[in-house]
């Protein structure tokens, strides 16, 4: 059977070499098509990675935050539950905000391979300095912890997350705020809440500029710190996730919500909507990519269908000494394979080519120093190939299904 | 005496309006160490009685038996192999495939067979060739070869299999006569020394003369068997 096969192989071989011309414009249409499939799937693929890597990074995998889905049964409705008389109008309990049993929660995130979570509280302050007002979110964190779920510490143009320890009432705002306060690195601000008087803290770092949220409106404190300069001691109202894998975000935060009822929501479910978008590029990638790799078997059915006009009297040989419909159809078959293969490899070779190039251009964006981001994964270069293998086999059947339906009496006839 | 192919009632036709019978009703016999000619004028259906007892066409009626069974209900794979394995052929134009060598062409047959390795099958096509005397040239193409060099091929490509029965479409029709009496030569010896049947349909009255039976026909039919008496 392999014996066959090997043979059946070498007489397609022997009929392409004696077309060069038109083999080699068979596999330039291949290998174009791979080519630029390669480079424009890296490119849409790469950016939409690192879009997504900036989703994922932006905020933790999941966010677990003082909130229900739902409001809570009163007290009242819990203990009558499906009783004969319904209340209403009682006073309604008033439930103090925050995570209730954090620790716990913490522990059953810690416990889960390679997730860690950091629990933090925020609220708002006004900072004040000479006349000076401004009304910043807080957010007071373990600095130990936050640094290993969010990039943060990347965010940082002066300073370190960890400096917050070391400083007595420290705290890290946004260039921008500290530019309309006047205020550099080691000034004194003061900070009230509805809840506490005035107190002394000093600028330890400064978030870049360009992160609208955290240059402008935020302000990183310690848990502690946070906690009594908002009043709540031991309380906090927020637990960031960060998991090995963050498509996994979805299924953790469902069981969390689950188990403690309090809101628990993934990156996917924060930027669905982004998501959604990305679907529909996707789409119209892979309708563009296959109309190139549409056009490229074409090619093939070209040089097949050609080689199956040509070769009728050859076929009527085989046929007549003995050469069964389905060593014809292999033969043909087998030229479309060929023609894909070398395509394919003179493919991966001009888009790893084009890719090279798209990954030297440099460009800046916001003064950083940008390169495009491309995906050069494997996958990207399998489903190249499994495309075109798949379109050369169909278009290479076609004809070949033709020429071993050639009746070999027509042509012995024809040729009397 | 029984042969190695018998045709019982063989007929072909062509559906159409009308339709066009091209053999009808042909009974005969192949037989072994025999030179059998079909002959007629032209249009009376040799050539398509040729495909059907080469198993290249199938009978509108009528049976066919190779080696006693029979074999115009079997499907194209079975009659294929039949062909590969038992048959030989040699047609007018010699029909070589123009991107394989002589060699190459004559190891066609065998290869697909399949029961030689490489070198076997290489080993046998030289045999072949020196054969018909053309083992010098083994490595020429078809378009390098003379006409009569060519038919010497083809004739060593039907041999490939060792086949119990070479079938001959005029297969001197293109040749000068120096060249047509050294392929029936080699034809007459395959018969008569090596035991195969030989059926050759021509209408070169010379071929017809000296073969052992001549099956004379006219309209699709068989008009008479003239046996020669076995020299």
């Amino acid at each position: 059977m392999i014996g066959r096969l090997g043979f059946l192989i070498s007489i397609a071989l022997r009929h392409l070499s004696r077309r060069k011309r038109q083999t080699v414009v068979a596999v330039t249409g291949v290998a174009v098509g791979v080519g630029f499939f390669l480079a424009v799937s890296a490119l849409m693929v790469g950016s939409q990675n690192d879009f997504i890597d900036q989703l994922i990074d932006a905020a933790p995998h999941i966010i677990i935050s003082d909130e229900l889905r739902s409001p809570a049964p009163q007290p009242g409705t819990r203990t009558f539950r499906e009783g004969a008389v319904e209340l209403h109008g009682y006073k309604i309990r008033t439930e103090v905000r925050g995570i209730k049993d954090w620790q716990k929660i913490v522990a059953a995130v810690d416990a889960i391979d390679g997730a860690i979570a950091s629990p933090s509280l925020s609220g708002g302050v006004t900072l004040r300095l000479g006349g000076h007002e401004e009304a910043l979110g807080i957010v007071g964190v373990e600095p130990e912890i936050e640094a290993r779920i969010s990039t943060i510490e990347d965010q940082l143009r002066v300073g370190h997350l960890r400096d917050l320890e070391t400083t007595q009432g420290g705290i890290i705002i946004g260039e921008e705020l500290a530019n309309r306060l006047g205020v550099r690195v080691g000034d004194i601000v003061a900070a009230t809440s509805s809840s506490s008087s005035a107190r002394s803290m000093r600028v330890v770092g400064l978030f870049k500029k360009g992160q609208t949220q955290l240059s402008s409106g935020t302000g990183y404190v310690l848990l502690r710190e946070a906690q009594s300069m908002l009043g709540r001691p031991f309380i906090i109202n927020r637990i960031g996730v960060k998991l090995a894998d963050p498509y996994d975000a979805q299924r953790v935060a469902q069981r969390i919500e689950g188990q403690f009822g309090y809101k628990a929501e993934s990156w996917q479910e924060r930027s669905s909507d982004f998501l959604s978008l990305l679907l529909t590029r996707n789409v119209i990638m892979y309708s563009v990519v296959s109309a190139i790799l549409l056009v490229a078997s074409f090619g093939i059915y070209t040089v097949v269908s050609n080689s199956v006009a040509d070769k009728r009297k050859d076929i009527a040989i085989l046929r007549s000494i003995g050469f069964s419909e389905a060593d014809l159809q292999i033969v043909f078959v087998v030229e479309g394979i060929v023609l894909a293969l070398i395509g394919v490899v003179f493919g991966w070779l001009l888009g790893t080519l084009l890719m090279e190039i798209l990954g030297s251009l440099r460009f800046s964006i916001g003064g950083e120093d940008e390169r495009i981001p491309l995906d050069r994964t494997a996958r990207q270069y399998a489903i190249a190939a499994a495309a075109s293998f798949a379109a050369g086999t169909v278009a290479a059947w076609l004809p070949a299904r033709k020429a071993s339906r050639v009746d070999p009496v027509d042509i012995l006839r024809g040729a009397m | 005496m029984s042969g190695i192919l018998e045709a019982r009632g063989l007929g072909r036709m062509l559906p159409g309006e009308p339709p066009v019978t091209l053999v009808s009703g042909v009974d005969l016999t192949i037989q072994p160490g025999r030179f059998t000619t079909i002959v007629g004028p032209s249009g009376c259906g040799k050539s398509s009685l040729l495909y059907l007892l080469g198993l290249i066409d199938r009978p509108t009626s009528g049976e066919l038996l190779f080696e006693g069974r029979e074999v115009s209900g079997l499907t194209g794979d079975e009659r294929a192999r039949i062909r590969l394995a038992r048959f030989g052929f040699v047609f007018q134009f010699h029909f070589l495939l123009p991107e394989f060598s002589a060699l190459e062409n004559v190891m066609l047959p065998i290869q697909r067979l399949g029961r030689l390795t490489h070198r076997e099958a290489k080993a046998r096509g030289l045999e072949l060739l020196a054969g018909v005397g053309l083992e010098d040239k083994q490595g020429k193409t078809p378009d390098r070869l003379s006409g009569g060099e060519r038919q010497r091929v083809a004739i060593a490509r039907a041999l490939a299999n060792d086949p119990v029965l070479i079938l001959g479409d005029e297969p001197t029709g293109n040749l000068d006569s120096h060249n047509s009496a050294r392929v029936v030569e080699t034809l007459r010896t395959l018969a008569h020394e090596q035991g195969r049947a030989i059926a050759c349909v021509t209408h070169d009255p010379a071929i017809a003369a000296i073969s052992d039976i001549r099956i004379e026909m006219l309209d699709g039919r068989v008009e008479r068997v003239v046996e020669s008496d076995p020299a």
